[in-house]
């Protein structure tokens, strides 16, 4: 598992341990379910989730990350049985006027690249979060469980950490690369500075529950 | 075992606390100021519109190519409107328009089937350096008699350099989203770094300190071991004064001059007590061999005399009583010449010191004493004024000894005895060296003591005679080797500086 993965996993628990008495989220559409070998893989409706101005935001010619962690957890609460995270980063290049993106998730850690030529095929894109794989579907039993999806817009990713420290070790050497350190105390700042900030965008969503028949159904 | 020296004492302890205290103290004020200080960098770095101004660069870029490419079109479409109709001249038409049209790198027309027509393209490098393609494609109308979908391609350039702005200031902006968004923590960050270099500074300031305090405490810790030691009674404990001058040095050298003090005080109280049993024992042995020694001479004296007026005289008996009186009277005579000896040492007079010249006393003993002149080669060597206090009779008692000792070592030669006269830091030294066969050094510390002697004839209490009396004015004895052979006998008196000598004259 990667560091990204690791992260994604956190924030998962996080998003778990608040558990269903948190605030009421917005209830998305259900999860679309299907098997694939024996194991659960859903599709993830998170268009509500989006901003208004999401298209001014991934238009405006700078890395925007879209952090995405799903886990599968008993309706009654606890544990969850399963968790992923996929984390897309999105490049508006205002030359050749389309959206490259950038997908790492479990299955492509080190990413894959796609190539948007519209808003509208973007935002499809994201609006639906497909092949998310939630484990193998025997554990599902007979048990009620509900998908709890968190969505960060925008968090300081570990990339855009490592280069804020780096920033902060070498002022004076601008943004990627540079020069070694200048800086005794930034290096020290920036050698304490080691925890990602998922940002204020956060959105949590919440499926209705189902069950392993429903899946099997469809 | 060098492992204790590694333990710091408690003074040590003390010392680098109260550096480290001094260190910290003004830690709690500075980072205060650390604090404040970054709350106001930060704010003033990561200004929200400053941020948002970054955050819009990259839009600026893409209105800037924007631009551009309207423009590049339109220059396109004002060279497709010139195009001759004359497909023959459109080589040179499209090389004049390359020539001409500012940053066109190419030109050409091509059919619907991608086959090119006619070309022409830039041959010198362009005028604002690297360079990216820009490409403008404009369809030609079918009026000029050419199969439909036929396009003038032209390719513009486009500097290179926006593109490379472009990435710098789009990482810029990220960052500086991101550290706006981690404002908080990265001031905690600057706050806790400041605090952590600051404690170690200060922290290296207090051990530094102590180890540079540890050769000063060190000293100190010294010093109170020895001072422990010689509580217990070791006289012969020493500290080392170390090569610094300061007032620890001084301590450690006033340290050990007052044991030096304190042990030759103890030593010198210690002999004359020895010395004082020994005179109470001669003391009541002359007493007690005296008493016998007279009626025994005239027991003698009347058996001679009675004999002597005997009518008829034994010759043999007469012989037998002649011997036997000569041995008795040389026993006797030695008897009493001990007896004499024992009686000297037990009455040695308590020292009655007056102010005397050193070399001017040994000058004059040498003057009034020419049966020692006759008896041996006696030379005084002076160096400088050395005004002791003297008792004169009791000091020439024990020059006496010392000379009639060199004579007697020197025999059956005659005697060549170095008076010597000097001063040496606070004292004035006597030396009384001969040049006869020296005394053996495992020898030197004994022969002050009483009744010891290595002659056959010696009673054993010259040096000790001696001895006593240069303690008694406080001074010290010691024997030694005299350069080229021979033994020497170094009396140091302490000088009496700033007092008179007194105008006895000699005699």
């Amino acid at each position: 598992m990667t560091p990204a993965h690791a992260a994604g996993s956190l924030a998962a628990l996080l998003l778990v341990a608040a558990g269903p008495a948190g605030r009421d989220p917005p209830r998305p559409p259900p999860p679309v379910l299907a098997t694939a070998d024996g194991r659960l893989v859903a599709t993830v409706e998170l268009g509500s989730a989006f901003p208004s101005d999401l298209q001014k935001r991934l238009s405006n010619g700078l890395t925007n990350v879209i952090a995405i962690y799903v886990a599968l957890v008993a309706e009654r609460g606890g544990t969850p049985a399963a968790l992923y995270g996929r984390e897309i980063d999105v490049l508006y290049d205002v030359w050749e006027e389309r959206y490259d993106v950038k997908v790492k998730d479990p299955a492509s850690p080190a990413g894959r690249s796609q190539v948007f030529a519209s808003f509208e095929a973007l935002r499809a894109f994201l609006a639906r979060a497909g092949g998310v794989e939630l484990g193998p579907v025997e554990q599902l039993g007979a048990g009620r469980w509900v998908t709890q999806t968190r969505l960060e817009l925008n968090p300081v990713s570990h990339e855009l950490l490592e280069r804020t420290r780096e920033f902060i070790a070498n002022p004076g050497a601008g943004g990627r690369g540079g020069t070694p350190s200048r800086s005794v105390l930034g290096a020290f700042a920036s050698y304490l500075l080691r925890s990602a900030d998922a940002g204020a965008d956060v959105h949590e969503l919440r499926s209705r529950p189902f069950t392993a028949r429903e899946v099997a159904a469809r | 075992m060098k492992l204790p020296r590694l333990r710091p004492s408690l003074f040590e302890l003390k010392i680098a606390g109260a550096l480290v205290l001094a260190a910290m103290v003004p830690l709690a004020a500075a980072l205060w100021l650390a604090r404040t200080l970054t709350a106001e960098n930060l704010a003033m770095a990561l200004n929200p519109r400053v941020v948002e101004r970054l955050e819009t660069t990259p839009a600026l870029y893409g209105d800037l190519f924007q631009a551009r490419k309207q423009l590049y079109a339109e220059q396109a479409r004002a060279l497709l409107r010139q195009l001759p109709a004359d497909p023959e001249r459109w080589p040179a038409y499209l090389a004049l328009a390359v020539e001409r049209t500012p940053r066109l790198r190419r030109a050409a027309v091509v059919d619907a089937t991608g086959a090119v027509l006619a070309e022409a393209e830039a041959t010198q490098p362009n005028a604002e350096g690297e360079w990216r393609p820009a490409p403008a494609r404009v369809a030609i109308p079918p009026r000029r008699a050419l199969p439909s979908g036929a396009v003038l391609e032209c390719t513009f350039a486009v500097e290179a350099r926006f593109f490379a702005e472009l990435s710098e200031a789009r990482d810029l902006a990220e960052v500086y989203h991101s550290a706006e968004a981690l404002r908080a923590d990265i001031q905690r960050s600057y706050v806790r770094a400041f605090a952590g270099l600051l404690g170690a500074w200060a922290l290296a300031a207090g051990l530094l300190g102590a180890l540079l305090a540890r050769r000063t405490t060190r000293r100190l810790s010294d010093l109170v071991r020895a001072v422990r030691e010689l509580a217990r009674g070791d006289l012969s404990v020493q500290v080392d004064p170390g090569r610094a001058r300061d007032e620890v040095a001084a301590l450690a050298h006033a340290f050990n001059r007052m044991v030096k003090e304190v042990k030759e005080s103890r030593d010198r109280i210690v002999y004359l007590e020895k010395i004082s049993g020994w005179q109470e024992v001669a003391r009541r042995l002359a007493h007690e061999i005296k008493n016998p020694l007279t009626p025994i001479q005239l027991a003698f004296q009347q058996l001679e005399a009675r004999y002597a007026a005997a009518p008829l005289p034994d010759p043999a008996f007469a012989r037998l009583l002649a011997d036997a009186g000569e041995i008795v009277r040389e026993e006797v005579g030695t008897l009493q010449r001990l007896v004499q000896e024992f009686s000297e040492f037990a009455k040695l007079p308590e020292v009655r010191p007056e102010q005397s010249e050193l070399g001017d006393f040994v000058e004059e003993f040498v003057r009034t004493n020419p049966q020692l002149a006759a008896e041996a080669e006696l030379q005084v060597a002076r160096g400088g004024a050395c005004p002791v206090s003297l008792d004169r009779a009791l000091m020439r008692r024990a020059l006496t000894n010392l000379v009639r000792n060199a004579i007697e070592a020197s025999q059956p030669e005659r005697a060549h005895v170095h008076l010597g006269i000097c001063r040496m830091r606070d004292r004035a030294v006597l030396t009384v060296a001969d040049e006869g066969p020296g005394i053996p050094e495992e020898l030197r510390e004994r022969i002050f003591d009483p009744y010891f002697t290595t002659r056959h004839e010696g009673t054993g209490l010259g040096l000790a005679i001696v001895k006593k009396i240069v303690l008694q004015h406080g001074g010290e004895i010691a024997a030694g080797a005299h350069p080229g052979g021979g033994a020497t006998f170094a009396i140091s008196l302490p000088l009496e500086e700033g007092v008179p000598p007194s105008s006895q004259p000699p005699g």
